[in-house]
């Protein structure tokens, strides 16, 4: 949308492009900004500056850390090394298992596969809110309820990882695994030494795929573990919001903590983030 | 590609455990929806009750309002969202120095996780909050935004549409960058204006993957059950009361799990009708590339 006439014209255009990006990022940064400086301040002057508006109330002032020992007090370490536990262990075997059926998808031909691949795109289209309320009785006929395999088995097998995967392995070109063949290097060794490098991008978007969909996980934690004893992170906060209304630097803190281990994992990999999401909705 | 000797036990290895687990906790809960749907439990027993469920809902009014919620809240939240993301999008792709700082900042919301931005939100949104405080610079009075029949679900609408965009605009990226650069050039040539180019080329080039963000948009908000939970419950006065959530009131608060099924159900099958109607009225007319 550039103008390329003259150079007073230019700067002004430039100028207005820059305000109204400052603007619009403002608002996407606001919120979190304002969390974490909230959470860097006593309870007690949480709404401090706000009435009548100061830009000080942008600011971390009076500064302390007290919210963040005392969450850390009230237990909050563990619920993110649940959280973390339940996110790892289901990205490992989320890879793997959607990584190999990508590979069979893209590599062989075999009757039904048309239609099977079409199941999985829909099967990633229906929301996991959609199946949570009867996800819990198969949990209940398992005998999965409190367990925390009921967390993390269900969430592996991910259609849209599937679908990254074989769109990814479709790309490759199939010259290699050819001539790998004729040498007689077996299937297992041309996956692993070929294909598992090569793909090494798509590993991470839906890394980060599985990774965020466990992490940000709230209803079905709710309903999986009625007795509350394992708790994950967006539980613990909800119920943490309720229990403790108005204690409002802990909840920011709680917030801050919730929100700040995602972004830090998405920022350096945004490329590989955006690149297969991306692509996954162009061939959807 | 090797036809010849497909090795049958290697394929059956590399897609059973992702086959199995989508039948056993994708596939076989819908269908154990639909079975659940039919039974009622009385005394710990279950009672097949066939279509009793369903007919109760048609005379019960709590579900009827809350199926006008649901359609009240959709109608708004998925234009608006789509029409943002797109905005966005167009904006993210624009090239020039200090354009990646923007571009970073664009995606934070989809590193804040919706309970997340739903406990923020809700402090912001307190009588004494930033929200108030920022518009009381112009001189607006402080709204009740959670508290009050008429704001709430404009509230939450607000809310999930900050949290969302941006997720959206990434696939509409993905869609940009499919556009040849020389469609344009060859527009400017012909002295088309921004908003005809923006009408007339990038849209209907856009089409496929404006068609996969609504459907995708259209069932996650049709679905929509955090910040109900969190922040409503409902209310006030059922203004925010959802079907997802009557559902799991249902299931889960009041113990009636063929009901909660039965709503599922009602719900999961007005969700398919909606998303083969947009395939059906959007597809078709042009030609996909």
């Amino acid at each position: 949308m550039s103008a390329r006439s003259g150079q007073p014209g230019k700067a002004l255009s430039l100028g207005l492009k820059h305000l109204a990006y400052l603007i619009i990022a403002f608002i996407f940064v606001l919120p979190l900004w304002w969390a974490i400086v909230s959470s860097l301040r006593p309870n007690s002057a949480i709404f401090a500056d706000i009435f009548p508006f100061t830009p000080k109330a942008l600011l971390p002032a009076p500064f302390t850390l007290e919210a963040y020992t005392g969450i850390f007090e009230r237990g909050f370490g563990l619920i993110i090394a649940n959280t973390m536990l339940v996110a790892l262990v289901t990205m490992a075997a989320g890879l793997i298992v959607n990584g190999a059926a990508g590979f069979a998808f893209a590599m062989f031909d075999f009757k039904g596969k048309k239609f099977i691949l079409s199941a999985i795109i829909i099967s990633f289209m229906l929301p996991f809110e959609a199946i949570a309320l009867p996800l819990y009785t198969v949990t209940q006929q398992l005998g999965w309820l409190d367990n925390i395999a009921a967390l993390i088995v269900p969430s592996v097998a991910n259609g849209l990882a599937v679908f990254l995967f074989y769109q990814f392995f479709s790309q490759v070109p199939k010259d290699y695994a050819e001539a790998a063949r004729l040498d007689g290097v077996s299937w297992i060794d041309i996956l692993l030494r070929i294909y598992v490098p090569l793909s090494l991008p798509t590993c991470i978007s839906a890394a980060l795929l599985l990774f965020i969909f466990q992490w940000e996980a709230f209803l079905w934690p709710l309903l999986a573990m009625p007795s509350q004893q394992f708790k994950v992170i967006q539980v613990g906060m909800a119920a943490f919001q309720q229990q403790y209304q108005t204690i409002w630097n802990q909840l920011f803190a709680v917030s801050v903590i919730t929100a700040l281990i995602p972004i830090a994992l998405l920022l350096p990999l945004q490329r590989y983030y955006v690149q297969g999401l991306a692509g996954a909705g162009i061939k959807g | 590609m090797f036809r010849s000797r497909t090795p049958v036990l290697l394929i059956a290895a590399l897609l059973a455990p992702a086959l199995i687990g989508l039948v056993v906790f994708r596939l076989y809960p819908v269908a154990l929806a639909v079975s659940d749907s039919f039974f009622n439990m009385v005394r710990g027993q279950q009672l097949f009750v066939g279509f009793d469920n369903y007919l109760s809902l048609l005379s019960d009014r709590t579900f009827w309002k809350s199926m006008q919620v649901t359609f009240w809240f959709n109608l708004l939240i998925n234009p608006i969202q789509i029409a943002l993301a797109l905005g966005l999008a167009l904006l993210y792709v624009q090239q020039f120095r200090g354009v990646t700082l923007y571009r970073v900042l664009f995606l934070i919301p989809i590193g804040v996780s919706l309970p997340t931005a739903v406990i923020i939100w809700r402090i912001m949104l307190t009588q004494d909050g930033l929200v108030n405080g920022l518009i009381g610079i112009a001189g607006v009075p402080a709204q009740p935004w959670l508290t009050s029949e008429s704001l709430a679900l404009y509230s939450i609408i607000a809310i999930a549409t900050w949290k969302g965009i941006s997720y959206w605009m990434i696939f509409i990226i993905g869609g940009l960058q499919t556009i040849s650069p020389e469609i344009y050039d060859a527009a400017r040539l012909d002295g088309v204006k921004p908003w005809q180019r923006l009408i007339f080329i990038t849209i209907p080039l856009l089409r496929p993957t404006l068609l996969f963000v609504l459907v995708a948009d259209v069932s996650i908000n049709f679905l929509l059950f955090a910040p109900i939970f969190m922040l409503t419950q409902g209310g006030p006065a059922d203004s925010t009361n959802v079907l997802m959530y009557e559902a799991y009131k249902s299931g889960f608060i009041f113990g009636d799990m063929g009901r909660a099924m039965a709503i599922i159900v009602v719900v999961v099958a007005i969700l398919l009708i909606i998303v083969a109607a947009q395939f059906k009225l959007l597809s078709g007319r042009e030609a996909r590339q």
